[in-house]
């Protein structure tokens, strides 16, 4: 801990930006309530609460741009075990949300093209390509991301998370851990999950020697109670959208995740999510859909299209079309029973080893179909996602089992999660809309 | 075109395999536990790709951006070319190929059994004690399929004799320069070892042809997932270049090392987890780096092609940094990426051949 770098800390982080960052959520929040949205608009007025979350994502942001010389930082994939990390303060660095976020902000091809240049193929992984980029030219819409001390990939989401994370080894110099988690073709078998709790067992003395201190085990017990009140609550408001008419969108969920992936085992989480229920419950309680006129609702399944949410929300809610869940955002929820604190190296190596995206195509069918189900869906959209092959590989047969074997309308369309020159936006309109037209026909 | 040389076919091992009574198993890239097959009286037959098959077949469960082997392979058993083999055993390579078997287990169902194997990522030792525990897993399988239990001798012995194979391929390499073939007949007898057995293979290397190289040109290495199609060696000798290294990983990459340990499953698992680096097994790019700048200092090679079907996640993220440290040592590397069909394309020649002139010019 560096003197200079812990005066620029509680000044910039503690001090002004935490403030600034609260009157900047008030004023959204007021901006907000005072919305009644355009008449010819679709959607009704966005969730309020939306402005919690920017603010605790600028927050997290803002404390890593300060971090390093102040408290270890460590760079962690979405599906990481962060509970041990976070029982020992480190400050936490997704690059894929950090991905996602340039992708939002019309950021990604510049940061990709860096990437490019410097060799990396457009075959790969648009996010590693964005982070690559940022990597590279230190350029971010955060300001600036903090080197990591420490880097964690979990291959419980793919193994591309592997590959990059050796990237950024070899580029950052810093020790890497990698949780491997054997892919489920059937049910987890016990050397599987014994091979989890073993890595994390591993890796628990060498987090420690990064950190400069020893692990309590009650601050652990403590996160990992958080972490599952956090899901438990994520799983609560996905499943307010069984309401008809749903009082959020998949897109909404989209944009509220962060802080269920990013500050997973944060009280500040528990709260937010605690207040969107709150404020979903009041909407369902008046009759208040996310779109204005409810007519069809659909399952969206795979990684959001970022650089489109704003257009396919808009072009879909045009015609009563709601996405009401996705496959993608409800996996940070839907494990939450699984979750015991009071055991939590067994409860994580179980945990950790079942995200859907470790789990066989079969098995993410069945997902699906259950989903339609429950939330009475009347159509799916697989994002063919040329950037995500282990969420995309599959769904061929999956959209032909669910339109010949259960008689729901599904569309396969073609795009990359981040990289837009992927992605033709007439011709997805085109199949979009021959998907709604098939879906009014089959009712 | 390339000299004829004998060497037995895929249908004479299969059939052989057939009269030793042996089933047989159609082996996905690119790590498998051979010895534990054999070990189990099944025979692998390995399937790299193949080119020559019409891959709109197997585009009908995987998207255009999957890489050629699963298209091809998918395709290939589609289309009723694995239907004299008693299983298929998919490794756990990459996304790709987890995608593949996950959706022959869930949806395609072949008639035969689709065995899967994971394959850890690190050298740790709960590594091991995952890797032994999933081979003892496969080996249940195994068993299931040939009613032949695996015997801690008989583990021993197949294992013995895989690394005969090894040591027959490095020898192979070792004496390169007195054998009288060019370098698509020496690549054909080293992916012999694709469907031979282990003795077969080492007899298959003790009587390649002896003479004088058929080829000169400017040294280079070959690296990449495999070969396919061979016109590579066509171009690369039209070009003016000859191999003289590979890093291929259905060559080199899986001369494992020898390892002494009563268990034969974990020496089995001690030899896979001490493969080379390779990018498939997540291993650090330096060691990746360093293994393949000294093998090329050591063969005398030039520069590096790096052949690769299209969409090679693993292969494409190590390159940059491959190129790179290769470059500080003055060791150009050329990317081919190719769809895994029979011809070559006028371009990919294009480029060798420039490649080559390059590597001339800087001599």
């Amino acid at each position: 801990m560096t003197p200079s770098a812990t005066l620029s800390y509680l000044l910039n982080y503690e001090l002004l930006g935490k403030g600034v960052l609260r009157v900047q959520r008030w004023r959204d929040e007021r901006k907000l309530r005072a919305h009644h949205g355009k008449p010819d608009d679709p959607l009704n007025p966005p969730l309020v609460r939306t402005a919690r979350m920017k603010e605790l994502m600028s927050r997290h942001y803002l404390e890593g741009r300060y971090a390093n010389g102040v408290k270890k930082v460590a760079w962690v994939t979405s599906g990481a075990p962060i509970e041990v990390l976070r029982a020992l303060d480190f400050v936490l660095i997704y690059p894929e949300n950090h991905a996602a976020l340039c992708g939002a902000r019309k950021k990604a091809v510049d940061l990709s093209v860096e990437a490019e240049n410097a060799g990396y193929s457009r075959d790969i992984c648009s996010y590693a390509r964005t982070d690559i980029g940022a990597m590279l030219s230190g350029r971010t819409p955060v300001g600036r991301l903090p080197k990591p001390d420490l880097l964690v990939a979990c291959t419980n989401i793919c193994q591309t998370v592997l590959y990059w994370y050796r990237v950024l080894a070899a580029h950052f110099d810093v020790p890497l851990i990698v949780i491997d988690t054997p892919f489920l073709y059937q049910a987890a078998s016990d050397h599987q999950v014994a091979f989890v709790k073993q890595q994390l067992e591993e890796a628990i003395p060498v987090i420690e020697r990064v950190a400069g201190r020893s692990l309590s085990w009650r601050r652990l017990r403590g996160v990992a109670e958080r972490s599952k009140t956090a899901a438990e609550l994520w799983l609560e408001i996905m499943d307010r959208a069984r309401n008809r008419p749903a009082p959020m969108t998949a897109f909404d969920g989209f944009i509220n995740m962060g802080p269920i992936v990013d500050l997973r085992g944060e009280p500040e989480t528990i709260v937010f999510y605690r207040e969107l229920l709150a404020e979903l419950d009041a909407r369902i309680k008046k009759g208040v859909g996310a779109i204005k006129r409810e007519r069809k609702r659909v399952l969206w399944d795979n990684l959001p299209i970022w650089h489109q949410i704003g257009h396919l929300s808009r072009t879909l809610g045009r015609r009563g079309v709601n996405v009401v869940v996705s496959t993608y955002t409800y996996a940070w929820g839907e494990l939450a029973p699984m979750m015991d604190a009071s055991r939590p190296l067994d409860t994580a190596a179980r945990v950790y080893l079942h995200p859907i995206l470790n789990r066989s195509t079969g098995d993410k069918l069945r997902t699906m179909e259950k989903m339609v189900k429950d939330f009475a869906l009347d159509g799916v959209i697989l994002h063919s996602d040329r950037s995500c092959k282990p969420y995309s590989l599959g769904q061929i047969d999956q959209r032909d089992r669910l339109v010949h074997e259960r008689g729901v309308p599904a569309l396969l369309l073609e795009a990359d999660h981040n990289d837009p020159r992927a992605y033709a936006v007439e011709q997805g309109d085109a199949r979009l809309e021959a998907f709604m037209e098939m879906m009014e026909s089959a009712n | 075109m390339p000299e004829p040389i004998a060497l037995p076919s895929r249908r004479e091992a299969i059939a052989r395999a057939r009269a030793r009574g042996q089933r047989v198993a159609a082996v996905l890239p690119i790590h498998a536990p051979r010895a534990l097959l054999t070990a189990c009286n099944v025979h692998s037959v390995e399937v790299w790709g193949p080119p020559g098959v019409d891959p709109e077949i197997g585009a009908s469960h995987f998207q255009a951006y999957t890489c050629a082997i699963v298209r091809n392979a998918t395709s290939f058993l589609l289309a009723g070319h694995l239907d004299d083999h008693d299983a298929v055993l998919i490794p756990h390579t990459c996304d790709a190929m987890q995608g593949m078997a996950s959706v022959l287990v869930d949806f395609v169902r072949p008639k035969m059994p689709v065995l899967t194997l994971y394959l850890p990522r690190g050298r740790r030792a709960s590594d091991e004690t995952y890797l032994v525990a999933e081979l003892r897993r496969l080996g249940r399988d195994l068993t299931a399929l040939s009613g032949v239990a695996p015997t801690d001798e008989a583990l021993h012995a197949a294992l013995d004799r895989e690394a005969a194979a090894d040591d027959a391929v490095a020898g192979l390499w070792r004496d390169r320069a007195g054998l009288a073939l060019s370098d698509r007949a020496f690549f054909t007898l080293l992916r012999t070892r694709e469907f031979l057995d282990a003795e077969a293979f080492v007899e298959v290397a003790r009587t390649a042809p002896r003479g004088e190289r058929k080829q000169r040109g400017i040294p280079v290495m070959l690296s990449g997932i495999a070969p396919e199609p061979m016109e590579i060696f066509d171009a690369l000798d039209e070009a003016g270049a000859h191999v003289v290294a590979d890093d291929l990983a259905g060559v080199s990459r899986r001369i494992y090392p020898r390892v002494e340990e009563p268990d034969p499953f974990r020496r089995l698992a001690r030899s896979l987890l001490g493969a080379a680096p390779d990018p498939t097994l997540g291993q650090p790019i330096p060691e990746r780096v360093a293994m393949v700048r000294r093998r090329m200092e050591e063969s005398g090679a030039r520069g590096i092609v790096v052949y690769n079907p299209k969409f090679c996640e693993p292969e494409l993220f190590y390159l940059p940094l491959l190129a790179k440290g290769l470059a500080e040592a003055g060791l150009p590397l050329l990317h081919v990426e190719h769809e895994m069909t029979e011809s070559l394309g006028a371009q990919t020649r294009t480029r060798i051949e420039a490649f080559v002139e390059t590597l001339r010019g800087a001599q």
